[in-house]
């Protein structure tokens, strides 16, 4: 049968919780985008864990869905820093602080 | 008869409409002929309500024609009525007729304005307005007409609308006239609640003192004020700011009459209420006299005429206070006459001096215009009342009616003796001020004669027909001999005072001294300059200033308006409702910056804050399971 579901929340906790500490303290918006997307990652592993345990294909749908958003939001992020670097603008998100109120 | 009828109510109200939708697509002239041709079509057909009724017996002489019911209101119906009576007739003939030659009149006087179209369709509608007024068949449309009649002098009064003063004095008419409106519609709601209906068979019931007092000085109010008696009226020697044909209109045929024809048409309810009927006569023998006085000092010719007018309505409500409805109504008539000639005589001297109105720059007329002279001149001892000419038939009556009212009448009578030594007074000064003497170097440098081309004969025709009438139409009834006016409107008012014969000769021959005396003593000041015009500093000044009358109610009415109005904004608008919304608007402004602060446009401060909530939520979900 493999290991339980715990070990499964565990994994995905952890990789949840390096994504996390990467989106809070890196600077680079690219590694912020990677940092989400590990974070993402960590979501859906628990889904996924969580289907096998309750025996039902909805948790495994989720986790396609989450994947196609996460796919499309990465093609957004990347577009951005993109055209970021083109403008010659220093890749670092404390400096991106514009929208100040 | 009764199509006729419809037919002089409607042609003028077709004639405004046609007139209006033609806009361009009609000439200016052919505007003027629409208009007058539409004013002679309504005299024809009050003509043939005339003959009508002539055919009827004494009895049948009243027709009630309902179009459909104009309004429903719960259980009261009003019919779009018409009524035909001799009081109805006889003032559709004088509005439809004195009215049409007006109109006539104005295509020469107005040729050339910039907008004789927008012009002949107030014409059209003023002379509509007021045959509503005079046939209709109850209360609620003889209101509908008052009114139009108000609305139709402010657009007529302010026609000139590029001109200040007209505007203000076009307003001040529609004010006045407001509260004159205002009063009437009062007695009217009291005479629904009390009769249920406006019918003006209702007036004859029987009604407690009370209800009979109140209606019939809300009545009193509307007429004193469209009629402009004191204490209401201020507006009428400011309305000479309209042209001069309008003036006419207002002055003769229209308007300033519709008052009399009220008192005479609602008889019966003063007959209840005598107090008032007193209150119309005393208030009538008031004005006489103020505007007589007033008039002596006036340098604006039109605004002579306009006192006099003022003075010549004094008398009619003298008349109809006292119950002599005959004489007021036959007044009017000769008084429509003559003051259409004297207005439209003057209407002739300001076109021929380049819209010059200041008698003190004018002077020697009498050669250059002689035919004009001699109308000015019929229609100015008609006015004094002197034999053979209209006003001596009309005015006599009424001051011998005065004689047969008690002491009050003495009085009464006695002020309208005065009147006429005035009226001869004013009248005259003004002729010998216009006319006689040498021409001034300001008539010598703008006279132009009168043209001989259409503008020349629509302006001389009417006043010729106007002479003749001034001259013949008095005739119609000489109250000592014959009385066929007295006879004709017998069946709607039946005369409350009858006067003998030794009283009406007495008067005849008293106003005639006195209106002699008058003309001679302008004659020795104005005309032969033998004696040197005396002169009252204070005296000058009051007359000057008309009584006062526009001060106190500015210092009555207007100025505590406006001290109230700057009073509450200091008080209450300034401190009160601006600095509380100017408040709001800070504290909010106030309040966002600090959300705002909250805003640093950092990212990761975002992201800390959604981590630490979520991690927040989670303990507490965990806590509380």
């Amino acid at each position: 049968m493999g290991p339980g579901v715990a070990w499964y929340l565990a994994v995905a906790g952890f990789l949840f919780g390096t994504g996390t500490l990467g989106v809070l303290l890196r600077r680079n918006p690219l590694i912020v985008l990677l940092s989400l997307e590990i974070m993402l990652n960590g979501a859906n592993l628990a889904l996924i864990g969580f289907a096998r345990n309750l025996r039902d294909g909805s948790g495994q749908i989720f986790a396609l869905a989450v994947m196609a958003v996460a796919a499309s939001e990465v093609v957004v992020g990347l577009g951005l820093v993109v055209a970021l670097n083109r403008k010659r603008i220093t890749l670092d998100v404390d400096r991106l602080n514009t929208l100040r109120g | 008869m009764v199509y006729g009828a419809w037919i002089c109510l409607l042609s003028p109200l077709a004639a405004a409409g046609l007139i209006t939708a033609g806009g361009e697509r009609m000439s200016r002239r052919a505007a003027g002929y629409v208009a007058t041709l539409a004013c002679f079509v309504a005299f024809g057909g009050a003509l043939a309500s005339f003959i009508g009724l002539l055919g009827r017996d004494g009895g049948q002489r009243s027709v009630i024609s309902t179009a459909w019911t104009w309004l429903a209101a719960g259980s009261y119906r009003f019919g779009l009525e018409v009524i035909i009576d001799p009081l109805s007739v006889f003032m559709m003939l004088v509005v439809a007729g004195v009215g049409g030659l007006i109109v006539a009149y104005s295509i020469g006087y107005m040729d050339g304005d910039d907008e004789e179209r927008r012009y002949f369709a107030y014409m059209s509608l003023f002379v509509f307005s007021m045959l509503l007024l005079v046939q209709g068949g109850n209360l609620l449309i003889l209101l509908a007409g008052w009114g139009m009649v108000g609305l139709s002098s402010y657009l007529l009064i302010g026609f000139w609308q590029e001109r200040p003063s007209a505007i203000a004095a076009a307003k001040k008419a529609f004010v006045m006239n407001a509260i004159g409106d205002a009063t009437m519609a009062l007695a009217l709601f009291l005479l629904i609640k009390q009769a249920n209906s406006l019918e003006f068979g209702i007036l004859g019931g029987e009604y407690s003192s009370t209800v009979a007092n109140l209606v019939a000085l809300g009545l009193l109010g509307g007429a004193v004020a469209k009629s402009a008696q004191i204490p209401l009226h201020t507006w009428l020697p400011d309305a000479m700011e309209g042209p001069t044909p309008v003036s006419a209109l207002i002055h003769a045929a229209t308007m300033v009459t519709a008052g009399v024809y009220l008192i005479v048409r609602t008889h019966a309810i003063f007959e209840q209420a005598p107090k008032v009927a007193d209150l119309a006569a005393g208030l009538g023998a008031a004005t006489l006299l103020v505007a007589g006085v007033i008039a002596l000092v006036q340098v604006d010719i039109k605004r002579v005429i306009a006192y006099s007018t003022m003075s010549q309505i004094g008398y009619m409500f003298l008349g109809a206070g006292l119950g002599s409805y005959a004489n007021a109504m036959f007044h009017l008539m000769t008084h429509a006459f003559f003051k259409a000639l004297l207005f439209m005589a003057a209407g002739i001297v300001i076109h021929s001096l380049a819209a010059e109105q200041d008698i003190r720059k004018m002077g020697g007329l009498r050669k250059l215009m002689p035919r004009t002279y001699w109308a000015f001149l019929i229609g100015s001892l008609a006015l004094v009342g002197l034999f053979p000419f209209a006003g001596f038939f009309s005015k006599d009556a009424i001051l011998a009616a005065a004689l047969d009212h008690g002491t009050y009448g003495y009085i009464l009578w006695v002020a309208g003796l005065a009147g006429t030594f005035l009226t001869g007074l004013y009248t005259f000064r003004l002729l010998f001020v216009v006319f006689w003497g040498e021409p001034s170097a300001f008539v010598r440098e703008h006279f132009h004669a009168l043209r001989r081309d259409l503008v020349g004969i629509s302006m001389a025709s009417p006043v010729a027909v106007l002479t003749v009438l001034t001259v013949i139409g008095g005739w119609i009834q000489f109250t000592p001999w014959w009385h066929p006016v007295e006879t004709w409107l017998r069946t709607v008012a039946e005369p409350v005072v009858s006067p003998r014969a030794w009283q009406e000769w007495l008067s005849i021959v008293l106003s005639l001294l006195l209106g002699l005396s008058g003309i001679a003593v302008a004659w020795l000041m104005y005309g032969a300059r033998r004696v040197a015009v005396p002169r009252f500093a204070f005296a000058q000044r009051t007359l000057e200033h008309k009584f006062y009358f526009d001060e106190a109610y500015d210092a009555l009415f207007y100025k505590p308006a406006v001290q109230l109005a700057t009073l509450l904004r200091r008080g209450v608008e300034e401190p009160l409702i601006a600095e509380s919304t100017r408040d709001l608007g800070d504290d909010t402004r106030e309040l966002g910056g600090l959300v705002a602060r909250a805003q640093t446009g950092l990212l990761r401060t975002y992201a800390l804050a959604i981590a630490s909530s979520v991690a927040v939520l989670a303990i507490v979900f965990v806590a509380v399971k």
